[in-house]
């Protein structure tokens, strides 16, 4: 489908948010959601009163900083890094300068998709063009960014990239919550031998997705026209999915960039460094890998199993006491289906697990049909029962037992006695009046019929 | 010996001789007397300081124990934050801020009992040499019309004298007898020009020693805040109470709190082991430059001091001070500008008048507000950090001063001390050298570069030509805080007639 010459090339500068407690450089808290109201998270040092300096820089910020770089890969980690201030006149700056810093590491990939740097900086306050209220409550606030090499070649990698970024800052614990507006992205895209642009104000790991598409197809189209990409900045608009061209600048972007003088610069040492390295946990593709070897799980399995550490520990859990297959193949497939459909994470039903558990061990006793398993589970996370045990709920409900054969074919003979047009076409010869009779049949049956089972008697009954 | 001023005040108020109220009366009837002629004061806080001193009188009276400067009358420089006072930095841009926080330095006065009696003039952001750059007024050197009872004498016009700067207020007010004490800051001779132009003590510490926390910026890896006092001990007292670690300013990680004056302060046996001769380099280049006057002063107040002392003094040449002034003009420029980069009109200080595109009302609220010196500063430390000129410019001067910190190391691993003149002229007359900058930025050769080093260094008066006082500039190892001060006490007391 894609034409050679239309071949998308994409670098990302993702920002994440540290899981700390306070600022970078001063001791307010991060937690700026869930302030009173606008700069009602600040001190004189976040705020850049005149007179204010950086107070000495959080440890544990720059300490999770390394357990990224780290767990990423990167193999240059540089023994120093400084401080810089990247000037530029804008409110949501305190001091109309960001702290950021020089690389702290170099090297590294991640599903494909190499690393360039990873650094750490300041996140800016907010300010709402709309009301012009600016709000520096999160002013200061800890920030990772990452910078891909220009190697991802499609939306759909870099979703993928994201994805395994994602579990793996999950996996360390290292960053905040990544979809409540603490992880941000810039990317830049070309279609090859074109001109690059860049997106801007990108807000979720889902808008990445949006963003790229949009100017993929966006860009492809003007080159198959015979237009050239202008060479700009857009915004990302989130509620549109489009993106859109800023005003022109008025001037070059020149930073300025100098060494905060007020900041030290940062040692990092060899011991620092190994005895982050040794506190690592199993990262997702060891954990993968070991999934696959250990539980005999396929690739599929493993990869969503693993892209969540609450998915993965449940699983290793729930495993010990169902079969180990029967649990990956029903948490990768119904449960996992059911969770995305409600744009959930594991979190969510993981206070259910015993109840999971109790479903996975009718559902290989064969005490319920997999149709029924996926109500129950529909029914639990639409908050239908309150019951700690998926055994009281089905059978509460009515609906624990698989029908046997002799049970089937009195609802099958019900259902071909409602639905005489439907039986008539198929024996017209229109077979697909076939699924819409079994659909009758499993309705029938409360869901409690083996689709198999119907399938077959059905058909013999019919071709008499 | 004659006894310290300082100590001497002090001892009086811990014995109760004197109130800390009546100290503060005596400073404060100086101030409406004569402040008016000085122009030191931006603000005073006379009511607050009564009730401080009343505090302090009844803590003695009860006798419950007092801090260090329990009573003393110390007045600051305007670009350090006093909380719910003015921090003008004597600038238009923040006329009418009021500071919601406290710096360390003032929190430490509080703690020791100081009584804080008003904020100081100095050149704007303290950019400047001779504090006629405020926005405000210009203050004036007190030194050519008080009398030897330190009454006022009648001054004509004509005899106006700058004080120095950028810190000209807090050694006019030393010198004025408004205050016991003043805190100033020091980012390329600041402390040590105005002290030596007003004929008082001056010291700005190694950098680091002491926290910035609260002070506004001018050049960050420059400045430090030091002590003014009428003598070395009372910089030695005052730099004890305010050095020290803060982690609200982290150059001051590796800090060391400066003990306080002991009975050996004034002693040989303080600033180096007795088992070997002070060694004290005397730069040829710091006396190629000056006024012969003011070089003769110098050389002769040092002779007295080694013979009385027994310290030997030797020649020294260090070449790179001519790269002291080009070096740190361009690395203060660029750090200037950066540190000026938050005065846009929307947080705090002056207000745009109309709100219009952001570039255009940043830019009017600046041109309006800020003076020329400040205005020429950003706009030279703008240009020299863009990508284009970067390497040309800011990058080479980064170079030039780790060449001229090489060998000030290099002359301290051979010498115990460094001392010459602190400036290489007498004060001029206000509206003198306003026109050319240069002029004015080669005044500071000899100051700048204790800063470019970080060294320690500080002021003692050794002469006076006339009415004009002469500095005598001692600087120290990096870290030897105590015993530069204390060099500086052994000086002062040796050219005692």
């Amino acid at each position: 489908m894609d034409d050679p010459e239309l071949t998308v090339i994409i670098g990302l500068e993702i920002h994440v948010q540290l899981a700390t407690k306070s600022k970078l450089f001063c001791s307010c808290g991060t937690e700026y959601q869930t302030a009173a109201g606008p700069n009602e998270n600040v001190c004189p040092t976040c705020t850049a009163q005149p007179g204010t300096k950086p107070f000495d820089m959080n440890a544990y910020a720059f300490e999770q900083a390394l357990k990224i770089a780290l767990a990423l890969g990167c193999d240059k980690i540089n023994n120093s890094v400084t401080m810089q201030r990247k000037h530029y006149f804008y409110p949501d700056s305190p001091s109309n300068y960001q702290r950021t810093s020089t690389p702290i590491a170099e090297g590294g990939s991640l599903a494909g998709v190499s690393i360039t740097e990873v650094h750490i900086e300041e996140d800016p306050g907010r300010y709402d063009l709309k009301t012009g209220i600016v709000d520096y409550n999160r002013a200061g606030v800890p920030l990772l960014e990452i910078v891909t090499d220009p190697v991802i070649t499609s939306p759909d990698h870099a979703r993928k990239f994201l994805e395994e970024l994602r579990a793996v800052l999950d996996y360390l614990g290292a960053a905040r919550d990544v979809e409540s507006g603490s992880m941000r992205a810039d990317a830049n895209l070309s279609i090859r031998g074109h001109n690059r642009v860049e997106v801007k104000n990108i807000n979720s790991f889902h808008g990445v997705f949006s963003a790229l598409t949009y100017e993929t197809s966006r860009q492809r189209n003007m080159v198959k026209n015979g237009l050239e990409p202008v060479r700009e900045t857009r915004h990302f608009d989130e509620d549109r999915d489009i993106t859109l061209g800023l005003r022109k600048k008025e001037s070059v972007d020149d930073y300025r960039y100098i060494p905060d003088p007020d900041v030290q610069p940062i040692a990092i040492t060899k011991e620092q460094l190994s005895k982050i390295s040794d506190a690592l946990p199993e990262l997702p593709r060891k954990k993968m890998e070991r999934f696959k070897a250990q539980y005999g799980a396929s690739d599929d399995e493993a990869y969503a199993l693993c892209m969540e550490l609450a998915m993965a520990d449940a699983f290793e859990r729930i495993a010990k006491k169902v079969d180990a297959k029967l649990a990956a193949g029903f948490m990768r497939g119904t449960l996992k289906k059911q969770l995305n459909f409600r744009s959930y994470d594991y979190t969510k039903v993981a206070p259910k697990e015993q109840f999971i558990t109790g479903l996975l061990l009718m559902l290989s006793g064969k005490k319920v049909t997999d149709k029924v398993a996926e109500r129950i589970l529909i029914d639990l996370m639409d908050g239908k029962t309150a019951s700690s045990s998926a055994e009281q709920y089905a059978t509460d409900a009515g609906l624990l037992g698989v029908q046997s054969s002799s049970e089937l074919e009195s609802i099958i003979e019900k259902a071909i006695a409602d639905n005489p047009k439907a039986v008539a076409d198929f024996k017209a010869g229109n077979e697909k009046t076939l699924q819409f009779i079994a659909g009758s049949v499993m309705r029938l049956s409360r869901g409690k019929a083996d689709p198999a089972a119907v399938q077959e008697i059905l058909k013999k009954r019919l071709s008499k | 010996m004659e006894l310290s001023k300082t100590l001497s005040t002090t001892n009086a108020i811990k014995s109760g001789r004197l109130t800390a109220s009546a100290n503060l009366q005596s400073k404060i009837s100086r101030v409406e007397n004569y402040d008016s002629a000085v122009k030191a004061f931006i603000e005073t806080y006379f009511e607050d300081a009564r009730s401080a001193a009343k505090q302090v009188d009844a803590k003695i009276a009860a006798g419950k124990p007092v801090g260090k400067l329990a009573g003393l009358v110390v007045a600051v420089k305007n670009v350090l934050a006093v909380k719910d006072k003015k921090l003008t930095c004597a600038s238009k841009m923040l006329e009418n801020y009021v500071s919601p926080y406290d710096a360390a330095v003032i929190e430490k006065l509080r703690a020791e009992d100081a009584i804080i009696i008003g904020s100081l003039n100095c050149d704007e952001f303290a950019c400047g040499s001779d504090n006629t750059k405020s926005a405000f007024f210009a203050t004036v050197n007190p030194v050519s019309f008080f009398d030897n009872s330190g009454e006022m004498s009648n001054l004509a016009a004509s005899d106006k004298f700058v004080p120095g700067g950028s810190s000209g207020a807090s050694a006019s007010a030393v010198a004025a007898g408004f205050c016991d004490l003043a805190l100033a800051t020091d980012t390329g001779g600041s402390i040590r020009c105005p002290a030596a132009f007003c004929g008082v003590t001056g010291f700005k510490p190694t950098y680091g020693t002491v926290s910035r926390y609260g002070m506004a910026d001018m050049a960050m890896s420059f400045e430090q805040i030091g002590p003014v006092a009428p003598d070395a001990y009372g910089c030695a007292l005052l730099l004890s109470v305010i050095s020290g670690k803060d982690y609200r300013d982290s150059t001051t990680a590796k800090a060391i709190s400066t003990k306080a004056p002991d009975a050996s302060f004034a002693t040989a046996s303080a600033s180096a082991s007795s088992s070997k001769k002070i060694r004290i380099g005397v730069p040829k280049e710091y006396f190629e430059g000056a006024n012969p006057a003011v070089a003769k002063a110098v050389k002769d107040a040092m002779g007295r001091f080694a013979n009385k002392s027994g310290c030997e003094l030797v020649e020294i040449s260090i070449p790179a001070v001519k790269f002291g002034i080009p070096a740190y003009y361009l690395l203060v420029y660029s750090e200037f500008a950066s540190a000026m980069q938050k005065y846009d009109g929307f947080k705090y200080g002056a207000k745009p008048e109309s709100n219009d595109e952001l570039v255009p009302t940043v830019s009017k609220v600046r041109t309006a507000n800020i003076g020329k010196e400040c205005k020429r500063r950003i706009m030279l430390g703008t240009y020299i950090t863009t990508k284009e000129h970067k390497d040309a410019w800011y990058t080479k001067a980064l170079k030039a001063r780790a060449y001229v910190r090489a060998q000030f190391d290099d002359a301290l691993e051979k010498c115990d001390f460094i001392v010459g003149p602190t400036m290489p002229n007498l004060p001029w007359k206000i509206g003198e050298k306003a026109s050319d900058p240069l002029q004015s930025y080669l005044e500071d050769v000899l100051t700048v570069p204790a800063n470019l080093c970080g060294l320690p260094a500080g002021s003692v008066p050794c002469a006076r030509i006339g009415k004009l006082p002469v500095g005598l500039q001692v600087i120290g190892r990096r870290g030897a805080d105590y015993e530069t001060v204390s060099l500086m006490a052994q000086i002062e007391s040796s050219l005692v007639v």
